[in-house]
């Protein structure tokens, strides 16, 4: 947790010249479907700095989730380069970590065993691993529920063990994939409440994929929305609204309002245009 | 039915104070006490009308009777050649058993993750599948003689198939958003199958390895009456072949009994490795061969 430590000096360090994390170069990606060409993305370019909790809303279908799918290294893009700390992304690597939507715990792991997986992985020794699982898995508020298998747990508690699991391992920069999608509202604003708390103590670099405009205004320091299909970045915005926050009172502050109209001026005609399909 | 109506007329401390089972009614699917009675007396009134009806109406020279049949096990249970008879049985069964059994998880294993291979050998293994395994048992003798070898190969081909198919099955059926999770917190392709891809295929191999149990003791009998000298199958036509009913109903019972033995203790290292399943999907939902 050394990261923690380094909090001040790394803010003010950003404050002056924001390193950036991640780039996305002229990236497009093609799919083919049956027998014809699907572009999910087209030509998208984007900087993202150190510390930056980034969050990207869109119709359903404008790429989004191809965006993260390219940063993980899941997928290659057709066209551009995606460049994490500098250097190209080519397959999977443990800088970037990816928080899906769906929890996919491993159904045959105890919770404290699919929270130490990537300790596991990388061949950490069981002692440490128990520690810092359990650790987590407290501050989350699942203490207790250690040896508990995913059946046994409610959708609340499953994803906030798929969250944990990918903090454990402390990746540089941390995708979520609409990971608060299925959950009820109260649960859901109890995990952003949650999340905003873990993220200002470690700061890492987050990319956060929803449809959800007040979520996205909440969590973010900057908001992108995209368009539909063809995806492309139509806006970027700067959230100037001061943290820490509190999620519960969000939807008062005067900033937040103003900028939830904007944005949901433009999304709405995005929607529209898009007919539903 | 009094017992549910008691309890419902009656406050509710009663009922806290029973046990749950006493309030459900006598012919609930969860009255564990009522559901053992009939058992028994189902079981019971089978026997007592075999030995009624083998008493009074037809002949116990060829259906014997349960009397009969009890004295029988029990002189069996003194006669050292049966402990003899149930080791060969049980040499040949455990080697059947196994060796099918590595075969087809290995290869199931194998052709999984090399597409290119299983298809080539895929019409073979069907084809080979296709035939009737009773048919190649005579084969079997020609070529592994009239010893345990040919009964060990008759129950292991048995066992192979189905243990292939399901482990096959259970390795492509991997969820891939698991293996995706794995990869991107940096698992190498050995972790992947070891920590993904088996314990995900492990309720279809542990369920084909439960489903070919019955099969291999199945071939290794019918090995033994083909030809041999020792062995529960040999015993059984022994006392088929020289018209002693009873000393065949005897063995029959007895191979009934090691078997309900075994799948009993399959069932519980199911259980055991299965530990982490839904208790529902534990009592059904098996995968087909």
């Amino acid at each position: 947790m050394a990261v923690v430590a380094m909090t001040p000096q790394k803010a003010a360090a950003d404050a002056a010249k924001p390193a950036t994390v991640l780039e996305v170069e002229g990236v497009a990606k093609r799919f083919w479907a049956r027998d014809r060409v699907v572009t999910a993305l087209s030509e998208t370019n984007l900087t993202v700095r150190d510390g930056e909790f980034l969050t990207i809303v869109g119709p359903s279908g404008c790429g989004k989730s191809t965006v993260l799918n390219l940063v993980s290294g899941l997928t290659e893009p057709s066209d551009g380069v995606v460049k994490l700390l500098g250097k190209r992304i080519s397959g999977v690597n443990r800088n970037v970590g990816y928080i899906t939507q769906q929890d996919n715990l491993f159904p045959w792991r105890t919770l404290r065993d699919n929270v130490a997986l990537p300790l596991e992985l990388a061949g950490v020794p069981a002692g440490e691993r128990k520690d810092r699982a359990d650790g987590w898995i407290a501050r989350v508020g699942l203490g207790g529920f250690e040896n508990c298998y995913p059946h046994e747990l409610s959708g609340g508690m499953r994803q906030r063990g798929n969250i944990i699991r990918t903090l454990i391992y402390e990746p540089k920069v941390i995708l979520m994939d609409e990971p608060f999608g299925p959950l009820d509202a109260q649960t859901r604003i109890v995990l952003q409440d949650l999340l905003l708390s873990i993220w200002e103590k470690n700061r890492s670099t987050v990319l956060f994929v929803t449809h959800d405009l007040t979520e996205a205004i909440a969590l973010a320091d900057r908001v992108v929305m995209m368009t539909t299909r063809p995806g492309r970045i139509l806006r970027s915005d700067t959230v100037n609204i001061p943290r820490p926050r509190d999620v519960f009172s969000i939807q008062r502050n005067p900033e937040f309002q103003r900028l939830y109209d904007e944005l949901w001026t433009d999304l709405a005609a995005q929607v529209k245009n898009d007919g539903g399909h | 039915m009094t017992a549910a109506t008691d309890t419902s007329s009656v406050a509710s401390d009663r009922a806290q104070s029973e046990p749950a089972r006493m309030r459900k009614g006598l012919f609930s699917a969860d009255n564990v006490i009522s559901i053992g009675v009939f058992r028994v007396l189902l079981i019971g009134s089978l026997l007592a009308l075999w030995e009624i009806g083998a008493t009074w109406w037809f002949d116990p020279f060829f259906f014997s009777k349960p009397s009969l049949v009890g004295v029988k096990f029990a002189q069996e249970l003194a006669n050292p050649d049966l402990y003899h008879d149930i080791y060969v049985t049980g040499v040949e069964l455990f080697f059947g058993y196994t060796g099918g059994a590595v075969a087809g998880i290995v290869l199931g294993i194998l052709l999984a993750n090399w597409l290119f291979v299983a298809k080539i050998f895929d019409p073979l293994l069907l084809a080979l599948n296709a035939i009737p395994r009773i048919a190649i048992a005579p084969m079997l003798i020609v070529w592994f003689g009239i010893g345990m070898a040919s009964k060990m190969f008759l129950a292991a081909t048995l066992v192979f198939f189905i243990t292939f198919f399901n482990t096959h099955a259970g390795v492509r059926s991997v969820d891939r958003a698991l293996l995706n999770v794995a990869r991107v917190q940096g698992a190498t392709s050995w972790q992947l199958f070891t920590k993904v891809i088996m314990p995900s295929a492990s309720s279809w191999i542990i369920t084909g390895l439960k489903m070919s149990l019955p099969f291999a003791l199945a071939g290794v009998i019918f090995g033994e009456f083909l030809v041999a000298s020792e062995g529960l199958g040999y015993r059984l036509n022994h006392y088929s072949t020289s018209y002693d009913t009873t000393g065949g109903i005897t063995m029959i019972f007895l191979m009934m009994l090691i078997m309900m033995v075994l799948t009993a203790i399959a069932d519980w290292v199911e259980n055991w490795l299965l530990r982490w399943r839904p208790k529902s999907e534990t009592a059904g939902a098996t995968p087909r061969a």
